[in-house]
């Protein structure tokens, strides 16, 4: 009965311009394009769910892109310099990124500083710390051989599917069943839409909203695997720059409100997939790469525009809806 | 005496209240129409009506005969209505003519003609008997000279009719005086005044007419001679205050809440014993900023206590957080449902289950039909009317939010509820579920704490009276020492004179 | 805390001049943060233990920004350096910045050139020669001529545009077409999808990577779309990735320029400079170091050299 109209429209957006962009070039829709597009859509899906998941408490993450680039060089000095096994250096990649997580969680609930305040240091601290630890030299797998098995399971594909886009669906399926479905994730809505209220309803409103710094530090800990086997080396000053802004208009375009309390996974995930075809198309289509972040911008505004004008008609619909219902009540 | 201005049916609905019903009123031509009604009665979406900056569901204003459906702000300028509000809304940063001309300035070759200004407010000021002159700066004036340049202001658009709301609530005793001398000359000048206000005695000695609002509604007229204090606290409250009495079926029991020297944030050095009987109502008096709701947060877990004891059931219980509070089972009905007591973007179903998620969940999956069979159950109980469990309760009346928050504590096992104000906002049918209601959970042992502004519910609802002076408890009453008369005694921390006792 | 500062202050004031009369101060300022510029540093690093009588640093410009060096320079005039070798991101908005620099303290500029600023000199790589070298591969590549992609972080830096004017002149009348340039904002994974994308448009015969960072994740994409050896790679710079890709044949060759050299040179010219011997400046003060071809048959041995000059 409840339609998710925001998820609707977002889709809808999604199949004309991929149609248009099909019908400029064929090759769109092809095999290998669409199995590229994939692989870029569950690399940047996993964390911009993270994403949403704070901006749904009415917070905001700004720092998952730093991470990205703190926890990529410790990863690859791990494996390459200091031999650590990959199983390992995965644990100590998501707990670090479960660490920082829980860090900023508690910050913004026990210290009461204000989320963007909070990650924006984060984003300088780790792209700082990132930087150092590496003296500012790009970090690779170098001359060793990188071919193991953590490479295949992340930068490599089953039936010809990439394996970032089906972790990126059964995290998808994971963090939906919790938002939409668990006694966290209405928590999670009820903090975002009105604090004070869920405190008074007895809800620990503190330990709801670490949860979701540390689950987006968790997720963005797995980015990191996957985009390094992407990348096959890290840069410290340039890796995951700007990768949280992706992440949020993602969120946004997928129907969070950044006031907080609004959001669905699937709408996420489409508002990834949405940006990605974006990204695509430019390169497809031979649109100047000058182009790339106006055609973005561009899509986002009037994605935005389009639902806020349609939530308007909605509430009017409601009101007069509700006053129709009054007379017969009083 | 010809009507100046006339409403015939003015009708105003927003979403979930309907604000004024069918209101129609004249005022004549140097007529003073004082407005007198309770805090949402539907004075001032009246007057936002008339200043054209809400437009009428239905009705018609006619203004010297001629109707107007809706005003837009300069229509109802230029028909010579104009307003002194509650709040001033005046430019500090300016002088009085800058502020008397404003949006309408004198111009000469594109730019304002501070001459002219000056020569067309400076006989404003004089009829009006001001003491300052157009160049004052208003920074400097006090909130009744201010008042004045407001009234100029109301004249130099040649308004026939000056609305003021609340005008001397800032005023001291002399500039009240002041004023009434002003508004009889006014009136003297053939300038009708619509004059809204809570002080009786004021009204009583300006206004040729008193009309009263309640519920938005017009429930009576007095005019001449009929205007009394009596008279027109009888229109406003328009109902025997003993009609809200229910007794309880039981004397109160064994256990309750009790208080132990329990000394709140606000008030360090005002320690509070108080002992909240199982099964009754105890109503908690006072003015505002007495402690009251100091208290009640403390109680509930959301300010901590510095020191004291709070006893359920003759145990001492440890509360830190609201969270442990309602695991004892003490919940707070927050005097600010809007803000802290419901969520009001959710369904009325996710906000009578938020508190007590985990009973509808399973595996920490909520299982979403176990939460609407409760939701309907509560909807039932409490007549909650709303089109169905999935609306937004932003949508409801006031009443029916304000159900919604009983519906979340009700669906639990409560021990200790706390009502802070319950019926603030709502309507007058609803208002008397609630009571009902509270009964209810009195009777089946639920000791309940009621505290409110309203004189006529305090008296009418409670089996004994608490009330607070300054952070303390001032006083308890019992039901036959029950008066307006006693309860104001001790809020304003004097002794109660046991002769007074009824 | 109060007193900690002020403390810390002092002390700061007391030893900086010290460090200026003991010891003359020079400085490599680098454009970005790259292993290129690691291997200069170990030139910078020779000079060093040459003429230890000298204080020489590296300053990493991790953002690569033209603003990050404007502010790095002024912190080196603060502590009153002596000379330093700059590559610069932003040559034609820097010249007062560069000259106000040049007026204080000896200017050259490395591998990115001002040549419209005071320096003294400019020692590297001739981008528009190397530019040609690249423009040769890529016609030795495609004999049958073809359509070529290219990939770089920026299009903004003179040596991007330099490297593509050099390959245009010798591209220019023959069968092979220049079909697109992406530019990728310095990030990797943008690089990559650039990549991924003109596979999957199609119709093109030879990619090259502009920037040492193209260059490999050209290699990792071709290699994951299965067309090694259907695609031609040429490339630019040392990147472990890209000689490793040079060294298994599916990239036609890299053109590398010589990083330690521009450091070593920085340095030993810059002392030369201070000591009142200009005789090493030509006239048109353009101090050129080749850049060489890396192709199979070299491959090896170049792999061996950098292995020892990027040990820690």
């Amino acid at each position: 009965m409840m339609l998710p109209k925001k998820e609707l429209g977002l889709l809808v957006l999604l199949v004309v311009i991929s149609a248009i962009t099909e019908a400029l070039n064929p090759l769109f829709l092809s095999g290998v394009n669409l199995l590229d597009m994939a692989n870029l859509i569950g690399l940047f899906g996993i964390f911009s769910i993270g994403e949403g998941l704070t901006i749904i408490t009415g917070g905001i993450d700004l720092s998952v892109g730093s991470m990205f680039s703190l926890l990529g060089v410790i990863f690859i000095d791990l494996v390459a310099n200091w031999g650590v096994g990959w199983p390992l250096a995965l644990v100590a990649v998501l707990a670090g990124g479960l660490l920082l997580g829980a860090i900023q969680g508690i910050l913004i609930t026990r210290a009461r500083m204000q989320p963007f305040i909070v990650t924006l240091c984060g984003l300088l601290i780790y792209r700082g710390a990132a930087r150092y630890y590496t003296d500012d030299s790009t970090m690779g797998f170098g001359y060793g051989n990188d071919a193991d098995t953590l490479s295949w399971l992340a930068a490599g594909r089953s039936f010809g599917i990439p394996h970032s886009f089906i972790f990126l669906i059964v995290v998808s399926l994971i963090l939906g069943v919790v938002l939409h479905r668990s006694v966290f994730g209405r928590y999670l809505f009820a903090v975002g839409k009105n604090e004070e209220a869920a405190r008074y309803s007895g809800i620990s409103t503190k330990l709801v909203i670490t949860g979701a710094y540390v689950l987006s530090g968790l997720l963005a800990g797995i980015s990191t695997i996957f985009l390094v086997f992407y990348t096959n080396s890290v840069s410290p000053s340039t890796f995951g720059n700007f990768y949280e802004l992706y992440a949020i208009a993602a969120a946004v375009l997928g129907g969070c409100s950044l006031r907080g309390g609004e959001g669905s996974i699937l709408g996420i995930v489409l508002g990834t997939a949405l940006l990605q075809v974006l990204q695509n198309l430019v390169n497809i289509l031979g649109i100047p790469s000058s182009l790339n972040f106006a055609v973005m911008g561009t899509v986002i505004l009037l994605g935005v525009f389009a639902d806020q004008q349609l939530q308007k008609r909605r509430a009017v619909a409601i009101s007069v809806a509700a006053q129709r219902a009054r007379p017969a009540v009083t | 005496m010809d009507p100046l201005l006339e409403l015939v049916g003015i009708t105003k609905v927003y979403p979930g209240v309907t604000a004024l019903d069918d209101i129609s009123l004249c005022v004549g031509r140097g007529e003073v129409l004082g407005l007198i009604g309770e805090n949402g009665a539907g004075k001032s979406t009246l007057m936002k009506i008339l200043g054209g900056v809400e437009t009428p569901t239905a009705g018609t204003i006619r203004i010297d005969g001629k109707d107007h459906a809706t005003l837009n702000v300069n229509e109802s300028m230029r028909a010579g209505i104009g307003f002194v509000h509650q709040e001033l809304n005046l430019f500090d940063n300016l002088d009085v003519a800058s502020n008397v001309c404003i949006g309408r300035e004198p111009r000469r070759f594109g730019l304002v003609d501070r001459k002219q200004a000056r020569a067309r407010v400076a006989p404003l000021l004089e009829r009006l008997g001001a003491d300052f002159g157009p160049d004052t700066a208003v920074e400097g004036l006090s909130i009744a000279q201010q008042q004045l340049v407001e009234i100029a202001k109301a004249l130099s658009i040649d308004a026939r009719v000056i609305i003021m709301d609340e005008p001397t609530s800032s005023l001291t005793l002399r500039e009240t005086e002041r004023l009434l001398r002003v508004i009889a000359e006014l009136r003297e000048g053939g300038v009708s005044i619509i004059y809204i206000s809570h002080r009786l005695g004021e009204v009583k000695s300006c206004a040729n007419r008193v009309v009263c609002l309640r519920d938005g509604r017009i429930v009576g007229e007095l005019a001449g001679e009929a205007i009394s204090h009596a008279t027109m606290i009888r229109l406003m409250i328009g109902r025997d205050l003993k009609a809200l009495y229910i007794p309880p079926e039981a004397e109160p029991r064994q256990g309750g809440c009790e208080l132990r020297g329990v000394i709140t944030p606000g008030f360090p050095n005002r320690p509070v014993n108080l002992v909240i009987r199982a099964g009754e109502i105890l109503g908690l008096a006072g003015l505002v900023g007495s402690g009251r709701t100091s208290l009640a947060r403390a109680i509930f877990g959301i300010d901590r206590i510095s020191t004291g004891q709070i006893l359920l059931d003759g145990t001492p219980v440890d509360i830190t957080s609201p969270r442990q509070a309602i695991r004892h089972g003490m919940y707070l009905v927050p005097e600010d449902r809007k803000r802290s007591g419901l969520i009001m973007e959710m369904p009325v179903v996710e906000n009578i289950t938020l508190a007590s998620l985990g009973v509808y969940a399973r595996m920490l999956l909520v299982n979403r039909n176990s939460e609407l069979a409760a939701s309907q159950t509560q909807r039932t109980r409490l007549t909650i009317r709303a089109p169905g469990d999935q609306t937004q309760v932003v949508t409801l009346s006031g009443g029916n939010q304000q159900k919604v928050v009983l519906a979340k504590w009700l669906s639990m096992q409560p021990k200790v509820v706390i009502f802070d104000e319950p019926t603030r906002g709502v309507d007058v049918g609803a208002k008397n579920e609630i009571y009902i209601l509270m009964r209810e959970l009195a009777d089946r042992g639920v000791a309940i704490l009621m505290i409110s502004s309203d004189m006529e519910e305090v008296i009418g609802v409670s089996d004994r009276i608490a009330v607070m002076h300054e952070g303390t408890i001032s006083g308890i009453l019992e039901r036959p020492q029950f008066s307006e008369y006693n309860v104001l005694h001790l809020a304003i921390g004097q002794e109660l004179e046991m002769a007074e006792a009824q | 805390m109060k007193r900690i500062c002020a403390f810390g202050l002092a002390v700061a004031l007391c030893l900086s001049p010290a460090i200026a009369q003991t010891k003359k101060q020079l400085a490599l300022v680098t454009n970005a943060a790259a292993d290129f510029w690691t291997i200069a540093k170990r030139g910078v690093e020779k000079a060093q233990k040459e003429h230890p009588d000298y204080s020489m640093e590296v300053v990493i410009t991790g953002q690569a920004t033209a603003a990050e060096q404007r502010r790095e320079l002024d912190d080196l005039l603060a502590r009153g350096v002596s000379g330093v070798s700059i590559s610069a991101i932003d040559p034609k908005n820097s010249t007062a910045e560069f000259n106000k620099v040049a007026s204080k303290a000896v200017l050259f500029t490395t591998d990115s050139d001002a040549p419209g600023s005071n320096r003294a000199v400019y020692i590297g790589t001739d981008n528009v020669a190397a530019g040609r070298q690249a423009g040769e591969e890529i016609k030795k590549a495609l004999p049958k001529g073809g359509k070529v992609v290219m990939f770089v972080g920026t299009m903004d830096a003179d040596n991007a545009r330099e490297r593509v004017q050099g390959i245009k002149d010798v591209l220019s009348g023959s069968n092979i077409q220049i079909a697109d340039i992406r530019t990728d904002g310095v990030d990797f994974a943008k690089a990559k999808s650039n990549v991924q994308d003109a596979l999957a448009k199609g119709g093109v015969d030879c990619l090259v990577g502009l920037y040492s960072y193209n260059t490999p994740q050209i290699y990792s994409a071709v290699k994951e779309a299965g067309k090694t050896g259907a695609i031609k790679i040429v490339g630019f710079d040392e990147d472990p990735q890209t000689l490793r890709g040079v060294a298994d044949g599916t990239i036609q060759s890299t053109i590398v320029q010589q990083p330690f050299e521009f450091g070593y040179q920085s340095m030993t010219d810059m002392i030369k400079y201070l000591a009142g011997d200009k005789s090493f400046i030509p006239a048109n003060k353009l101090i050129i170091i080749p850049t060489r071809v890396i192709e199979k048959t070299n491959v090896a041995q170049f792999q061996d050299s950098m292995k020892q000059l990027l040990a820690k």
